[in-house]
């Protein structure tokens, strides 16, 4: 808890901080990326485990201040596609559903802009597997499984007109460091990464 | 304005430095008591490698009055301190003596001295392995360091690979040892073939008396883990009428995330059963 809350103190004293404010305020008077107010931005994208879970993502993201962001991420995530079937072990089913909400501030610059987001929510998994060898007994395992899931988001816009392109990453802040500091931990992180690249549509 | 702006954003960069150390510095590992420690090298006739073994002694520690349980740990040149310190304190936690850790080194690649069969050139190398910890190790612990010379003190732990080099001993020399901790243990490897040869050696197993843990992480969702897993479980539940078998699929982490608290898990089960 020690070290989620130095992260978090570290994170929150970097999106307030004056100097962010003062460089986007010096950015602003010189250069005009627009401040948008709601977006939505449907995209796909991948988790860093070999890139073998394909995900399909919303982002919904409100400023009600220009520095000020609020935001909604959804996916879907079809887990583990190309490999379905392997040594006798069939999946039949694998995916997982994130629903998070989050807050944190946006930065402009001349072509873009970039949020940085604290996220929070939960995420529910589901697979199924069946042992088919044909010496062996078949044998079929179902894991169904609720989860908090939070972590730090990035989103960058780029494109000044109602239609943009935006590229978000989400590092997960679970099980490393929330769930102990061992090292080993963090592959969990590191294979739940995901890198996404989506349409935004200006709605406000 | 510019020198103050760059004087602020160095502070903001400085804060999230020692965040990050303060995180990083708290992930380092806690080293066993060096004093009860012992360190040597023993050459395998087998396959020719050279195994840095690491043993860890109980606290107390005294061969003249008291024989001590041994648990043989594979890749002990990563998780020996983690276990050796758990061993003591869930031994401690338990009321029951300590037992001593014996950690085995890499001598060849892990993947060839834990995997049973030959697929491919890093690959095969367990029954060399085996005969290495049979004929050599277990004698050298039970001469050298007072352990209890009878398979239901001796233990077997490992994790992965070495999971299934535990379920390959349980199949092919059962005798040697009396508990079995197997952890997210790579079953699938060359379609199965350690629950073919459970199943081929049932016979000449299923009376024994044994303790096995088995644990995986729930989320370890990779397509081939846990089948084989369940498969492995309701073998020894069905058929093996003297074993105790304990399972647990630790909940909402991965194969690596889930490995140090299976190891507790798989511990004490251990002690709770001496």
């Amino acid at each position: 808890m020690k070290t989620n809350m130095l992260l978090v103190i570290a994170f929150v004293s970097t999106i307030n901080s004056p100097a962010v404010a003062q460089a986007s305020q010096v950015a602003n008077d010189k250069l005009s990326y627009p401040y948008r107010i709601l977006t939505i931005e449907p995209g796909v994208g991948i988790h860093t485990n070999f890139g073998t879970d394909i995900l399909i993502t919303n982002l919904v993201q409100w400023n009600p201040r220009k520095h000020l962001s609020l935001a909604s991420h959804s996916s879907f995530n079809i887990n583990n596609v190309t490999q379905r079937n392997f040594n006798f072990i069939k999946t039949n089913y694998n995916y997982s559903l994130n629903q998070k909400f989050g807050a944190g501030a946006t930065i402009y610059r001349k072509k873009s802009s970039h949020s940085f987001l604290m996220m929070v929510g939960i995420k529910y998994t589901a697979f199924q597997e069946s042992l088919e060898n044909p010496d062996l007994e078949k044998v079929t395992t179902t894991i169904a499984a609720v989860s908090p899931d939070y972590g730090l988001m990035y989103s960058m816009k780029r494109g000044k007109k109602k239609y943009f392109f935006s590229y978000r990453m989400y590092v997960p802040l679970s099980p490393w460091p929330a769930k102990g500091t061992d090292m080993n931990y963090l592959d969990g992180n590191l294979n739940n990464v995901a890198l996404e690249l989506a349409l935004g549509i200006k709605l406000k | 304005m510019k020198t103050q702006f760059l004087k602020i954003a160095k502070s903001r960069v400085m804060l999230i430095v020692i965040a990050l150390l303060c995180v990083l510095a708290s992930c380092s590992e806690e080293v066993f008591n060096p004093a009860l420690v012992r360190e040597f090298k023993l050459q395998s006739q087998t396959n020719g490698a050279m195994y840095t073994i690491t043993v860890g002694l109980p606290s107390g520690y005294d061969p003249t009055t008291q024989k001590y349980a041994a648990i043989y740990l594979l890749d002990g040149e990563e998780d020996f301190d983690f276990v050796a310190n758990k061993c003591a304190e869930i031994s401690a936690s338990h009321a029951t003596p300590n037992a001593i850790v014996v950690g085995i080194g890499y001598g060849n690649d892990r993947s060839i001295d834990y995997t049973p069969t030959k697929v491919s050139s890093v690959t095969g190398g367990a029954p060399d392995f085996m005969e290495f910890i049979e004929d050599q190790l277990i004698p050298t612990i039970e001469k050298d360091f007072g352990a209890d010379t009878t398979r239901m003190s001796r233990a077997i732990l490992g994790h992965s690979y070495g999971g299934l080099f535990g379920a390959f001993v349980f199949t092919v020399r059962n005798k040697l040892f009396g508990n079995y901790l197997i952890l997210s243990p790579s079953l699938w490897f060359d379609n199965e073939v350690t629950l073919l040869l459970e199943k081929e050696r049932r016979s000449i197993n299923k009376d024994q008396r044994q303790q096995v843990f088995l644990g995986i992480g729930q989320m370890e969702n990779s397509g081939r883990m846990q089948a084989p897993f369940d498969a492995f479980y309701n073998a020894l539940q069905e058929n093996y009428s003297n074993t105790s078998v304990s399972r647990n699929k630790e909940k909402n982490l991965d194969h690596m995330g889930s490995k140090n608290p299976n190891i507790i898990n798989a511990l004490n089960y251990f002690f709770d059963n001496q």
